[in-house]
């Protein structure tokens, strides 16, 4: 029982970090309706300037989190008005494809930069945890689901609340009626991947702390981002959210299952990735609008 | 020379490179793999690799190309079914039987019921959703071969292979799987088959109001795609030597076939030869210049190809006004 | 209509490019030619640029010493490298362009064990040796290849040693707990651990397995408290190694003694754990401090050995600097046994070979495998890296049972 209490916990905070992965991918998605392959090197990005920081300035890795915020939200910025507006309402393969040529630039550049090296962002409260009823609770993934939760809401916030909000949230539902009104979409196409890559950024920082870092680590969170997007549901804020904690969660209890049918293991963590893909062409099949159904942000 | 063409179809044939494309390139194309067949006779191992690889991607791009190309469904997971063909071989293998033609039948079989089982629930999802669940298959096979003991796990499976001398089997056999994908492609899209898929991808409502079963359109489509690529798995399998969940269903071999039928003309009967040996051929020499950075011109390589030929060269080929009418498609998908 | 034929011309040139044979650059006089397809780029960029800078001291240092007399002549030795990108089939592509194309004599190994064994299949069938240092899976020796060998040890005895020590220990342990990645390497390794704890009356209590793309395995760590396992070993990558450290830290869970089959031994382990990378040991093929008196013709000290790399590369030699030089001796010795560059000469030379070098005794059983060399146990203690098993080779005492976290020095 105290088993299953810890396997909760960990899932809820393993999930608060995969939400804000795919926090920033779902908006690209659903607001732009561009899949972005290099997503997972954003988050890489937003890691390692979360290292660069932490080494040369001395700075507590949380405290990077709106730097790395910046930094990132500028290149995609770039990257979108310069790049990808070129190809903006593309068929989506194009896009997929463009994406992916330009995550093979990133990965490699990061590599030419920073090598191959394993890198972490050590602090002096790394390991420290405490015990709550029986369950182990580390803090910094404590702090991290915590400022998951935060970003979210702000996100949530400022989409319904301000005005550039508003305006991105009308131009992905008509963008002719949203042009009529004054909205320059070419600037909130840009506003939004920037966005986007702002929230990799951050994620990248949140995962530093407990992940170590290497050029291509962006690759399995791109991978389970995928999969809690559309769990949750295209382009929702909210979705993001509960898409990363289901995740999180059911990842953590398919990891107990482990036993042995003959000479064949049958490992639930062996399979882990199987099993999240699993749930997610199930999902895409029966519910394919996630559970939160087609929000338009 | 003139051609005759299905008339309504001309608009089509302008825009998208028509059914079959354009038949000079096609010419080309059948050229260039009679001239392949001389490969072998040089007696150059690596060259003879080379151009296998050149073979067995055009294979992949022409099954891609049908799914993704003629029927619009856009598949991100096609390498699953190299994956389920090389594995098919490479049971075979560990069970003594060593023909290379039985390999060959056995994956097409398999893939082709594969394929059409996933495909009933799968294939009714559209866009995005489509290429995401099939990205998702892909992935998830691999994982659960790689903790299959049956299938080797992520050991692999090693296959016992043709001796020196006679070698270069598997150069001709990987030729004939190309070229059975290539004249499968080039006749299937003259045929009602081929205007069915054309139909289902351009507007699938109205094709199934006019009375084109779309559900078994799509399925015969992806099954084919499959019975392509899985051939190419199964000659793969037993030229390497030796496959593991990491060599046959790597995720780059997912988009490789994608970027080579971009390149080379999608929905066309050519495009994918062409994309390939461009593609291909540029990766080789890329690997010779500039062997420790070379990803990274092969990436760009990628951006730039999506920036400039969006539709593909076969296409380009065709345009009139040549140059000035492609400098404008370059501004046609502007935000 | 100019589009086409420049298209058309832009083919026909990009297929002579390649096509086009480069010159030979094979044993021309007095040069032996070796190829080596390594990782360059890709997952395994950095063990590949440890296994290149290997060759390269071994090819430095025969070069300034004389180069290799064989049969009475001198000869130089000249490497040619291919990046494969970490990739399986590449590696063994590349292979056969070295062979066919570059006309090399020799091969040298690619790192990782996926590799080497593509490569080897290659080596195979064209007949041409192949030494490798850093493909230890068993798999790549029970194919009844001739014409490879590792001089590595195999990957079943990497984590013995920590076993032993903890057995030997008083009182000595009694549970295992082994969490291992989905990969073919660390599958053996894991495999090779719970039979010598089976075979030596300790129990295992705890055995799972993780993808390479694991993001967290805090559950695991959780399932695996539950057992309170004496000794807890891990059969991984750094990433993970990495991963599971943290997440036994986090959860607070104590054991006796803590083993990676990879990690502890670079330095990146204790540079991304600080502290509490103290007194966890590693498996390591060689360490500077271990004490073989190598035969002469190269370097005879270990510390001679970390010496040249330090001035060369600027930092502390790892052991897959190590075991990429002891692959090149290998050849070395037996190219001067079979006095003569035959490939089948120097093949049943290689297959003969017993020499002690500054990395351990290179022979190799009749699969062509280097059973004959032990691991090394290396702890971390106080930040620094001590050898403590075997014991002839250790230059400083283990620390069983490990302090508490947070007693960490």
């Amino acid at each position: 029982m105290q088993l299953l209490a810890q396997d909760l916990v960990n899932g809820i905070l393993a999930g608060g970090i995969l939400a804000v992965v795919a926090l920033g991918f779902s908006l690209v998605w659903g607001i732009m309706n561009i899949i972005n392959l290099a997503h997972g090197a954003f988050v890489m990005l937003g890691a390692y300037a979360t290292y660069q920081l932490t080494k040369s300035f001395g700075l507590d890795p949380f405290l990077t989190l709106p730097l790395s915020f910046v930094i990132l939200f500028a290149l995609g910025y770039v990257i979108q008005r310069f790049l990808i507006n070129r190809v903006a309402r593309a068929p989506i393969l194009i896009t997929f494809l463009l994406t992916f040529g330009l995550s093979l630039l990133v990965v490699n550049v990061a590599l030419l930069i920073w090598t191959g090296d394993t890198r972490g962002v050590t602090t002096s409260y790394s390991g420290a945890n405490f015990t709550l009823a029986g369950v182990t609770v580390p803090w910094i993934k404590l702090d991290t689901l915590l400022a998951a939760l935060v970003i979210t809401g702000l996100m949530h916030v400022w989409l319904t609340r301000t005005r550039t909000g508003r305006a991105i949230r009308a131009t992905s539902m008509d963008i002719g009626a949203a042009q009529l009104t004054g909205v320059r979409v070419r600037q909130i196409y840009a506003i939004v991947f920037g966005l986007g890559a702002g929230l990799a950024g951050v994620a990248g920082t949140l995962i530093s702390m407990s992940y170590a870092m290497t050029p291509s680590m962006g690759d399995p969170f791109l991978i389970k981002g995928f999969v809690v997007c559309v769990l949750g549901g295209l382009g929702s804020v909210q979705g993001a959210l509960i898409g990363g904690l289901v995740y999180g969660v059911v990842e953590a209890f398919a990891t107990q299952i482990n036993v042995t049918i003959g000479t064949q293991s049958i490992s639930g963590s062996g399979l882990q990735d199987a099993i999240a893909l699993i749930v997610l062409i199930i999902v895409l099949i029966v519910r394919p609008t996630g559970i939160v159904g087609k929000a338009v942000v | 020379m003139r051609h005759v063409r299905a008339r309504p179809f001309d608009k089509l044939r302008v825009t998208l490179g028509g059914i079959t494309g354009n038949p000079v390139a096609f010419a080309c194309v059948l050229v260039a793999m009679a001239l392949l067949l001389f490969v072998p006779l040089g007696h150059n191992g690596y060259l003879e690799i080379v151009f296998r690889n050149i073979l067995m991607y055009a294979a992949m791009a022409y099954g891609w190309n049908l799914i993704g190309g003629y029927t619009g469904y856009v598949s991100f997971g096609n390498v699953t079914f190299f994956g389920v063909g090389a594995y098919c071989a490479g049971v075979l293998s560990a069970h003594g039987v060593q023909n290379l033609l039985a390999y060959v039948l056995v994956a097409m079989v398999v893939n082709a019921a594969f394929a059409a089982l996933v495909g009933l629930p799968v294939l009714r999802l559209r866009g995005h959703y489509f290429g995401i669940a099939t990205l998702g298959i892909g992935l998830a096979v691999a994982d659960i071969v790689e903790n299959l003991d049956a299938l080797g796990a992520s050991s692999g499976i090693h296959l016992e292979q043709a001796d020196e001398a006679h070698f270069s089997i598997y150069y001709y056999a990987m030729w004939l799987v190309a070229l059975g994908a290539m004249l499968a492609t080039f006749f299937i899209a003259r045929s009602k088959l081929g205007y069915a898929f054309v139909a289902i991808r351009e507007n699938e409502d109205a094709a199934a109001v006019l009375g084109i079963a779309a559900t078994r359109y799509k399925i015969i489509a992806w099954a084919i795609s499959a019975m392509m690529t899985g051939a190419a798995g199964a000659v793969f399998a037993p030229a390497n030597g030796f496959i593991d969940p990491s060599i046959t269903f790597a995720i780059d071999s997912n988009v490789f076939p994608i970027a080579m039928t971009i390149l080379g003309g999608i929905g066309t009967a050519a495009g994918p030869f062409i994309g390939a040996v461009l593609l291909a051929g540029a990766n080789e020499v890329l690997q010779n210049a500039f062997v420790n950075s070379h990803t990274l011109f092969f990436g760009s390589m990628i951006v730039l190809i999506v920036l400039l030929l969006p539709r593909g060269l076969v296409w380009v080929f065709g345009l009139r006004g040549g140059a000035r009418t492609w400098l404008k498609t370059l501004t046609a998908f502007r935000a | 209509m100019s589009l086409r034929l420049s298209a058309a011309a832009a083919s026909a040139a990009l297929l002579a490019a390649f096509a086009a044979p480069t010159v030979p650059v094979s044993a021309a006089g007095d040069t032996i030619l070796f190829g080596a397809p390594i990782s360059l780029t890709g997952s395994l960029t950095k063990e590949g640029h440890l296994t290149q800078e290997g060759y390269d001291l071994w090819k430095n240092y025969i070069n300034a010493h004389g180069g290799l007399k064989i049969g009475g002549k001198t000869y130089k030795v000249d490497i040619k490298y291919y990046d494969d990108e970490s990739k399986n089939d590449t590696s063994a592509q590349l292979a056969e362009r070295l062979i066919d194309q570059d006309h090399v004599n020799f091969l040298l190994g690619p790192y990782g064990s996926g590799t080497s064994f593509t490569v080897a299949g290659i080596a195979e069938r064209k007949k041409i040796p192949m030494v490798e240092g850093n493909g230890a899976a068993e798999r790549i020796f029970n194919q009844g290849f001739k014409y490879t060998f590792g001089v590595l040890s195999p990957a079943r005895r990497y984590l013995e040693g920590i076993l032993d020590l903890a057995h030997a220990a008083k009182p000595a342990a009694q549970t295992v707990a082994i969490t291992a990645a989905s990969d073919a390497f660390s599958q053996e390794v894991a495999q090779g651990a719970a039979a010598w704890a089976g075979a030596h009356g300790m129990k295992v209590v705890y055995n799972n397995k993780y993808p390479d793309t694991a993001t967290d395995v805090s559950s695991l760590i959780s399932a695996l408290k539950q057992t309170n396992p004496d000794v807890i070993l891990n059969a991984g990558h750094l990433q993970d190694a990495l991963l599971v450290q943290k997440a036994l830290r986090e959860q607070n869970v104590i054991a006796k003694a803590y083993g990676y089959s990879v990690g502890p031994d670079t330095p990146d382990f204790a540079n991304a754990l600080g502290k509490d990378a103290n007194d966890v040991f590693g498996g390591a093929q060689w360490s500077e401090s271990v004490k073989y008196k190598g035969e002469p013709g190269f370097m005879q000290s270990s510390s001679e050995y970390e010496k040249a790399i330090e001035t060369t590369y600027h930092h502390h030699a790892d052991y897959h600097n190590a075991e990429s030089t002891a692959a090149c001796l290998a050849f070395q010795y037996a190219l001067e046994k079979a006095g003569s560059l035959d490939t089948e000469k120097v093949r049943d030379a290689l297959a003969k070979l017993d020499v002690t070098t500054f990395y351990g005794i290179l022979k190799f059983d009749s699969r062509g495998l280097n059973v004959f060399k032990p691991m090394v146990i290396n702890q971390i203690q106080n930040g620094q890296l001590v050898t403590v098993w075997p014991k002839f080779t250790a230059n400083g005492k283990p620390v069983y049972p490990a302090p508490p976290w947070g007693q960490r020095k």
